[in-house]
């Protein structure tokens, strides 16, 4: 670790009577003692991020439908045009983008509206490129990739109904008499 | 207003929340929890000693360290929602927990709990996507929109 350029900002170890230096992101770890290096005991870089909660960096996925009228280039290219400090991942399904939890939002905002029936956006809790499930370390596709091949094949009857909206009742589920119950319970002997 | 679905890391459901102004309770925003946090050693330890135990607040020790360490994660956010989505016999690729009994304990802490619960099964053909789809923005709007 390099020493810090002001050594009145940097926190004294009681124990050692060490300096300790903070890295970018984990000045948190004197008490744990453990050792922060980013190789983790499989081999695997570890992305050195904070906690979610605090640096409040998010990835989202854009999917597009398979309606879509923009392609993946168009969306990455727009992406890249609103300017926003972000990650952004091309993908086979739309794209991937990681950044502040404000200008993630924004960014889905303004995208939504190139398409707003056929893109959809979910959250993902690993950062782009993630080691731990990224492809290109691990091989054979991610495993949330076979969740999203299953919800595709809806996406083109839901942004349907999001395009042309009909009302409906929703009923409430209401409680059953004992009367009823006992009649059931009494069918299924 | 905070909805939860169910199951918790559906894309669509999440996607149907958001688009009507209510933030969707989702399983990612957990599991961003454990995996940008500095102090995992190693990378298939994202679900460590400490979630079974805290998973004790919603089921006995009885019950298998699998579900409690589940429900650890499910568990907040249940109780933060205001409202939830639940759909019934959804297909494993639809958005899976990997656990069958976790599924049954989750479903029955958000019905105890005397939310608007809008319980959905999953749809067979393209009318009932449809319908789906219309039910559930319907219950959406219905919703008072605490999120401003």
């Amino acid at each position: 670790m390099s020493p810090l350029k002001n050594p009145e900002s940097s926190p004294k170890n009681s124990d050692s009577g060490k300096e300790y230096t903070p890295k970018a992101g984990h000045d948190k770890s004197p008490e744990t003692g453990k050792n922060n290096s980013n190789i983790a005991e499989t081999g695997c870089l570890i992305p050195q991020s904070e906690p979610a909660e605090e640096d409040g960096k998010i990835t989202r996925m854009i999917i597009l439908g398979p309606s879509a009228e923009i392609s993946n280039t168009e969306l990455v290219r727009n992406l890249h045009m609103m300017e926003f400090p972000l990650t952004i991942k091309t993908t086979c399904y739309g794209a991937a983008i990681s950044g502040e939890k404000e200008d993630v939002d924004e960014a889905i905002k303004r995208i939504r509206k190139l398409d707003p029936y056929n893109i959809f956006t979910k959250d993902r809790g690993f950062p782009p490129g993630d080691p731990r499930r990224c492809r290109a370390k691990r091989g054979g596709a991610r495993e949330g990739f076979h969740q999203l091949e299953k919800e595709f094949e809806l996406l083109d009857d839901v942004s349907k109904a999001l395009k042309n909206p009909r009302k409906v009742k929703v009923k409430k589920a209401e409680k059953i008499s004992p009367e009823e119950f006992k009649k059931i319970a009494e069918e299924c002997k | 207003m905070k909805v939860a679905i169910f199951p918790p890391n559906s894309m669509i459901l999440a996607d149907l929340v958001e688009r009507r102004g209510h933030e969707p309770l989702v399983m990612q925003r957990q599991i961003r929890k454990k995996v940008t946090s500095a102090e995992i050693d190693s990378p298939p330890l994202n679900i460590t000693e400490k979630e079974p135990i805290e998973g004790l607040k919603y089921a006995a020790i009885e019950v298998p360290s699998g579900v409690r360490g589940r429900m650890a994660l499910f568990g907040p956010l249940i109780e933060e929602a205001d409202a939830a989505i639940i759909m019934e016999d959804a297909p494993f690729g639809f958005g899976c927990v990997g656990c069958a009994r976790t599924n049954e304990l989750c479903m029955f802490n958000i019905r105890k709990r005397n939310i608007p619960v809008l319980e959905v099964t999953y749809p067979t053909s393209s009318e009932e996507t449809m319908e789906l789809v219309n039910k559930i923005n319907e219950f959406l709007d219905s919703l008072e929109d605490k999120n401003g």
